[in-house]
């Protein structure tokens, strides 16, 4: 490898300088040896001399070596090698041509480099000396003696004189070696490059050259070992930049050498462009830019040009204004608007977020005076939160007149005659009066009340006239007059008993009072019947019997005893029957009693909900039953449900039938009083609401007044215009016309009953403070 | 078998967002997100439903609606905000490497608009879509405009850097320089808060708050990034919106910008108007300055004098007793000494002389003829802009309140009036002045007055405007005690309290009657205490018997008795009072008094009973009205009542305020 490093490294400086004659030199050495050999071959005596020569030459070729390391350029040193090399290839032709006599082919050889020989037909022949090609020039195959013993141990060859074979099977005779002093010299001076090796191709030493010694010098030193090449070579000019004369081609030139280059145009125009535009420009250093940059104004342009006026989206919400300063907000505003010590106290007192308005209205006299306003920048930063972040609702402001929304009512002046101011107090009853009933003539009412006594008044005066003391424990819970004019019989309910009763009044005449008494009395021997027919096992829903001796005196003549307390009485048009309502009675809750036979039945087995109250129909035979949400209607004659009403309340007091028998009203414990009309819908036409408290009771005029009322736990009663037009399509009108205050709340009771004078427009109400009041 | 519904799938869970899920949608972070709501006026909603819309239990969440957010996603803004977080990531990684100039260069990249007031993009095109017409942003610009007047006066700090400050400034001077030259201004409001102005700007009307030239306090957790990112958005639309004024009155925006003058605190001054065309570049150059239009200024000044000067003659001639009379009312000037005294004369007259029709409603006439001198203590920038905006062309002030003046000089003859807010002091009074040839020459003390020019205080100002004539001049006298500063903003509606009119105008038939029951009740007790004691006695009789009376009343209602009894009830009940005090009156051996001094009131007194009454049955009928309703409408009406009489209260309250203010002036009066 070395050698040829060498050979570039010379290479390299002297490129001017013919290249055989590296490669001579080299030849120079690999000849030499081949001449060693035949000479060693030919004469063995000869060897040391040889050898000497052979040293003397290498040391020569060393130092010429080293010459060459040392200056490149200087080449002195091998042209005489060169002519060495000729004069030894001589030598080499000589040995390679046997059998020849060297005499004349040394005469020939000078003369003309060819020799004559005899041919077959003995004419002259030439001969041509061979020609010597000179590959090694390109072969660097075509190496100098080359041992072919392959990879075997040279000690195979330690007993024959040669060392191996040369390429055309000669043997490569073995240098010689010096003697044992001469050996030891060596060991003792070991010369340059001593390896200790020997060369396996030649059979001598292997010493290194001084160039192999510096790379491995560097190897050991870690150094890059190319010191020996050059990484930065001049280049080799392949070509040369003279120009020729002939040109490569004779095609003439294109037409596009003489015209300005199209894509040039469009690049050049491009960078024109963005110098135009701005987009490119010159270069200034950062910070001079960055200054520019601060203090270039901000580009306006009328933004609005050509402006398009946009429908709004629906859905968007323009922030509200901020509303404009009132008065209050003068620095010297109207005395009025300065607060007083409590307002200001007050408003110091509430929490910032909770006060009405976040400043106290001020007075300063001059305007010098006025201070910064604090709460400016908070103000506004609230008002920038409140724009971002509060959410907006668009909310619809009703900007009318309140009393648009409100009905417009006849005058109540109009719809007269109606019940306005208390006319009498019917005082007696000790505790709350529960019921209350005019009687048909209109002269008289009755009244039952928590201390058990059955009472009857003089309408107008309210002349207590009659009185019985029912039950000494229980209430009286209803009273009820037979609706006919040609009896005069009362009704009354304490507990679980149902009294019938003739009051003796100045007004019942004895033909009167007589008929009365045969209208109860008939029954009784019907009722004796009657039970015997009944089935036997079976226990009556009711008992009817005589009350006893000191009640029959007093005048009450029949006790009915059903099953559980009785709340409400309700007597049919005609008088023979007469229902009955005990809420808790379960399935027994309603009963129908007959007069004239003296007996009771129960007409449903079972019912859904409580049973609240219950009436006939006034002109069909058809009964009204009010559960708490429901009434539902019966049909007596076909026994069965013809309509089931949901006025919606949510538990029903009571309610009553409009006597032209289509319309109903109700009054429920959840405040409400709803109409009915019967045919128009299973829902209340209209609600209405004028009480604070239950209602308790509702009833519409008998006589043929529209009016109707309804009395309440908030001690009032309210009075309505309500008038059923005869024809069907119409509406009927209602109107409230007066609310008569006049009772006491006792007990969060207020009125508990209430009856209609069945000509006049005259009322009675019961209170729970224990009077009875008649309203005309 | 149609799909199952899931909830949140559709109608108005699909329609809302939260704002997690919509932060979450843009992948920007809460700050960008707030910025990017901010500039495109998106805004939380309220969903009808709250329960169908949220997915979680929580009960707060602000909702936003979806197509809100969608539109948002095309917002160019949005990929400058994910560079700029591009660029800060790389910044923290320069400097977490220890690249230092890595970071430097990144750092000089990155836009800092808290440091150098300017950000890399610009907010043009969301201003174009906010606004599609100019009259749309005109509409907005209530709030820009307080927002930047109050930036304007702000100091600087690390979250208000000084440029923001700097270009605030000069955006409002420039929005008050087109309503000077516009005469845009319509009226002005001094309040506790600040100064308010309203403008008319194409048919808008344009309301704003000026805060007082103080520094401003800063209280409470105030977030100044959230105000900074309103403020870049106002000052950009307030520049165009500027510009588009500007050119709209064929001036040049942006107006020439002195530094020096600023620098000099001309404010308004340091601006320099120039029309478009440069040909006529001399003329258009409008300086709001009067310093340079001093000639034009003097060119006027001595026809004012001369003007003065006959009108003076005149008055001299006519009737100077009269002038007198009015000299004397005008404020204590007559107290002062004997050389002013002579000129009083004078100073009536060079009132009356400029005053032009005082109908003129035109705003740029106003103030137009007059040469204004603020005093030392008088707010410089509001009064200079509000009486150039009213036509006022020469305004000069104390060198102590800045550059840009008319006239430094207090004592310049051209100075018809002079706005002062001092006290009056009585000055020391020089013997030896002569009245007659000192008039302009000598140098008057502090407190001394210059004949011929009106003294006022700056509300007289401001009051002029808002009525759009000149007040009288009396009334806001240096020292006097001013008539109350009202504001011009408040509609009166139907019903409402208004102070300007007289209390008689519009209090209720029964404060009325109260009022004048209660005043007579005093006067009569007054008279009675100063007789004997037996007087004292008699009058709590009565009151009590009045009581029972009412007591009776009351029970009779409740009692069901009708209405038409009351009445009856009520005189009956009266005249039996009276009979009771007669007898009275006999046993303690006592002439039947107060009769007579009683009959106007018992008139009063019924006339009150009947007016209670006829109160009662309108509740009465209200409430039959009332039960007729539906729920609904019961509920709305009910509402509606509430505020009403909320209201009505409040009136009411203000009413009886000033009654008895009124009655305590009377009272001192006499």
């Amino acid at each position: 490898m070395a050698p040829r490093m060498v050979d570039k490294k010379r290479k390299a400086p002297a490129a001017a300088t013919p290249e055989p004659q590296s490669d001579d030199e080299f030849q120079d050495g690999v000849f030499e040896g081949a001449l060693s050999q035949s000479e060693s071959d030919d004469e063995d005596f000869e060897i040391a001399v040889s050898d000497d020569d052979d040293e003397s030459e290498s040391d020569g070729e060393g130092s010429g070596d080293d010459n060459g390391d040392e200056d490149d350029g200087f080449l002195s040193d091998d042209i005489p090698s060169d002519d060495e090399a000729i004069s030894k290839g001589m030598k080499d032709v000589e040995i390679t041509e046997p059998g020849v006599d060297p005499k004349v082919e040394e005469k020939e050889d000078e003369n003309l480099g060819y020799k004559t020989e005899k041919d077959a037909n003995g004419g002259i022949r030439y001969v041509y000396e061979e020609i010597d090609p000179v590959y090694d020039s390109d072969d660097s195959d075509a190496q100098g003696p080359e041992n072919t013993i392959g990879d075997i141990p040279l000690s195979f060859y330690d007993s024959y004189p040669h060392i191996g074979y040369d390429i055309n099977g000669k043997k490569i005779m073995r240098p010689a070696a010096g003697d044992a002093l001469q050996n030891l010299l060596d060991s003792i001076e070991v010369p340059k490059g001593w390896t200790g090796l020997t060369d396996i191709n030649t059979g001598n030493p292997l010493n290194l050259t001084d160039e192999e010694l510096e790379l491995v010098r560097r190897v050991q030193m870690g150094l890059v070992p190319g010191d020996l090449h050059d990484p930065y070579p001049d280049t080799v000019e392949y070509f040369t930049g003279i120009e020729e004369k002939m040109p490569l081609s004779s095609a003439p030139e294109p037409k596009r050498r003489f015209l300005p280059s199209k894509n040039e145009a469009k690049q050049i125009m491009k960078l024109v462009r963005a110098i135009r535009e701005g987009r490119i420009l010159p270069y200034k250093p950062p910070e001079e830019r960055q200054r520019e940059e601060e203090e270039q104004e901000e580009v306006h342009f009328d933004l609005w040009q050509n402006e398009e006026a946009q429908e709004p989206n629906p859905m968007h919400i323009p922030a509200p204004k901020l509303p404009p300063p009132g008065y209050d907000l003068s620095y010297n505003p109207p005395q009025e608007y300065l607060p007083t010590k409590e307002e200001r106290e007050e408003w110091e007192k509430t929490d910032p977020e909770e006060r009405e308005k976040e400043y106290v209205p001020q007075k300063y006299d001059a305007l010098r005076k006025v201070p910064a306003w604090d709460d400016l920048v908070k103000s506004r930063f609230e008002r920038c939160m409140d724009l971002y972040l509060a959410p907006r609702v668009r909310k619809n402001r009703l900007n009318i007149d309140p009393n648009s929304l409100l009905p417009k009512l006849p005058s109540p002046s109009e719809l007269k005659p109606f019940p306005t101011v208390t006319q009498t107090i019917f005082r007696g009853h000790v505790g709350r009066v529960r019921s209350v009933a005019i009687d048909p003539s209109g002269t008289t009412v009755a009244s039952g009340g928590d201390d058990g006594t059955v009472r009857v008044w003089e309408l107008l005066t309210g002349r207590q006239i009659w009185s019985v003391k029912l039950s000494s424990d229980e209430p009286v819970n209803a009273v009820r007059w037979r609706p006919t004019k040609d009896s005069f019989i009362l009704a009354a309910a304490a507990g679980e008993d149902v009294f019938l009763m003739i009051p003796s009044h100045a007004s019942v005449t004895p033909t009167l009072d007589q008929a009365s008494r045969d209208i109860l009395a008939a029954g009784f021997g019907y009722a004796t019947n009657g039970q015997q027919h009944g089935e036997p096992g079976k226990e009556p829903a009711a008992k009817w019997a005589r009350p006893g001796a000191r009640l029959e005196d007093e005048g009450v003549l029949i006790r009915i005893t059903v099953r559980s307390q009785v709340k409400v009485i309700n007597w049919h048009r005609r008088g023979d029957h007469f229902t009955t309502v005990s809420p808790s009675g379960q399935r027994s809750s309603v009963a129908i009693h007959t007069l004239s036979k003296h007996m009771t039945q129960i007409p449903f087995r079972k019912l859904s909900g409580l049973a609240q109250t219950a009436a006939f129909h006034p002109l069909r035979p058809l009964f009204f039953v009010a559960t708490q949400r429901t009434i539902r209607c019966y049909d007596l004659q076909k026994l069965e449900l013809v309509k089931v009403c949901q006025p919606g309340a949510k538990w029903i007091s009571s309610f009553d039938i409009h006597p032209g028998g289509d319309n109903l009203i109700v009054g429920s414990y959840d405040k409400r009083l709803l109409w009915h009309d019967l045919d128009l819908s299973t829902r209340p036409y209209k609600t209405m609401r004028f009480h604070s408290e239950a209602i308790r009771t509702v009833r519409y005029h008998r006589g043929g007044l529209p009016l109707f009322a309804d009395a309440s736990d908030d001690g009032t009663v309210q009075i309505f215009h309500g008038k059923v037009p005869s024809d069907q399509l119409e509406n009927p009108t209602i109107v409230p016309v007066k609310m008569l205050k006049g009772h006491k709340v006792v007990n969060k009771l207020g009125v508990l009953d209430l009856d209609w004078h069945p000509r006049e427009p005259w009322c009675v109400s019961a209170g729970a403070d224990g009077t009875i009041r008649l309203w005309m | 078998m149609g799909k199952i519904k899931r909830k949140g799938q559709t109608g108005q869970a699909k329609n809302y967002l939260t704002r997690t899920a919509a932060v979450k949608k843009l992948q920007i972070s809460l700050p960008d997100f707030r910025k990017l709501c901010i500039w495109k006026g998106i805004y939380p909603r309220e969903p009808r439903n709250k329960k169908k819309v949220s997915k979680s239990a929580t009960a707060s969440t602000t909702f936003y609606y979806t197509k809100d957010i969608q539109y948002l996603l095309h917002e160019p803004l949005l990929n400058k905000f994910r560079e700029q977080k591009v660029l800060e990531k790389k910044i923290s990684r320069a400097l977490g490497r220890g690249d230092l100039s890595d970071a430097a260069r990144f750092e000089r990249d990155a836009a800092r608009p808290d440091k150098t007031g300017k950000p890399r993009y610009t907010l043009n095109h969301v201003i174009r879509e906010r606004y599609p017409t100019f009259v749309d942003a005109l509409r907005d610009l209530d709030d820009c405009l307080s927002m930047l007047f109050l930036f304007a006066n702000l100091p600087s700090t690390s979250a208000v850097p000084a440029k923001m400050i700097a270009r605030c400034e000069r955006l409002c001077m420039e929005f008050q320089h087109y309503l000077i030259v516009s005469h845009g201004l319509r009226k002005s409001f001094l309040s506790i808060k600040g100064i308010y102005y309203q403008a008319s700007i194409q048919g808008e009307d344009i309301l704003w708050l000026v805060p007082y030239k103080f520094n401003q306090r800063i209280v409470g957790d105030i977030d100044f990034r959230i105000m900074g990112t309103f403020v870049e958005f106002y000052m950009t639309l307030l520049g165009f919106v500027n510009y588009r004024l500007y050119t709209g009155i064929g001036l040049k925006y942006p107006p020439k910008f002195d530094q020096t003058k600023d620098d000099m605190a001309a404010e308004l001054g340091a601006f320099a108007i120039e029309g478009v065309n440069m040909a006529t570049d001399e003329d258009a150059t409008k300086a709001i300055t009067n310093g340079e239009a001093t000639t034009k200024a003097h060119g006027v000044d001595p026809k004012v004098q001369a003007a003065v000067d006959k009108i003076v003659r005149q008055l001299k001639q006519d009737d100077s007793d009269k002038a007198d009379e009015a000299a004397a009312e005008v404020d204590d000037e007559d107290k002062i000494d004997d050389s002013i005294d002579k000129f009083e004369p004078v100073a009536p007259g060079g009132d009356i002389l400029p005053q032009p029709s005082s109908g003129s409603s035109d705003p740029a006439e106003l103030f137009s003829n007059f040469t204004f001198y603020l005093s030392r203590e008088t707010p410089r920038q509001p009064l200079e802009f509000i009486l150039r905006a009213f036509g006022c062309k020469r305004i000069g002030w104390d060198n102590v309140l800045g550059e840009g003046s008319f006239t430094t000089d207090e004592s310049d003859p051209s100075i018809t009036h002079q706005i002062v807010d001092r006290p009056v002091v009585q000055p020391v009074v020089d013997p030896e002045d002569d009245g007659e040839d000192n008039q302009t020459s000598q140098k008057l003390t502090a407190n001394q007055r210059y004949p011929g020019r009106t003294y006022v205080q700056p509300q007289w100002v401001w009051d002029s405007v808002n009525d759009e004539e000149l007040k009288s001049p009396e009334l806001y006298a240096p020292g006097a005690s001013l008539p109350p500063h009202l504001s011009p903003f408040v509609q009166t509606k139907q019903g409402q309290y208004d102070p300007t009119l007289p209390l008689d105008a519009q209090e209720t038939e029964k404060e009325a009657l109260d009022a004048e029951i209660g005043d007579e009740g005093e006067a009569q007790s007054g008279d009675e205490e100063d007789e004997e004691e037996d007087g004292s006695d008699n009058d709590m009789d009565v009151g009590s018997a009045n009581d029972d009376s009412e007591e009776e009343e009351a029970d009779d209602a409740e009692g069901g008795s009708g209405d038409e009894e009351e009445g009856s009830d009520g005189e009956e009940a009266s005249a039996a009072l009276q009979r009771q005090a007669e007898l009275e009156a006999e046993i303690s051996g006592k002439p039947v008094k107060s009769k007579q001094v009683d009959a106007k009131l018992k008139s009063k007194l019924s006339a009150r009973k009947e007016l209670e009454k006829k109160t009662k049955e309108e509740a009465e009928d209200l409430e039959r009205a009332k039960g007729m309703l539906s729920k609904k409408k019961r509920k709305l009406f009910e509402q509606m009542q509430y505020t009403n009489n909320k209201k009505s209260a409040e009136d009411l309250k203000l009413r009886s305020k000033r009654r008895k203010h009124e009655k305590e002036q009377a009272k001192s009066k006499a």
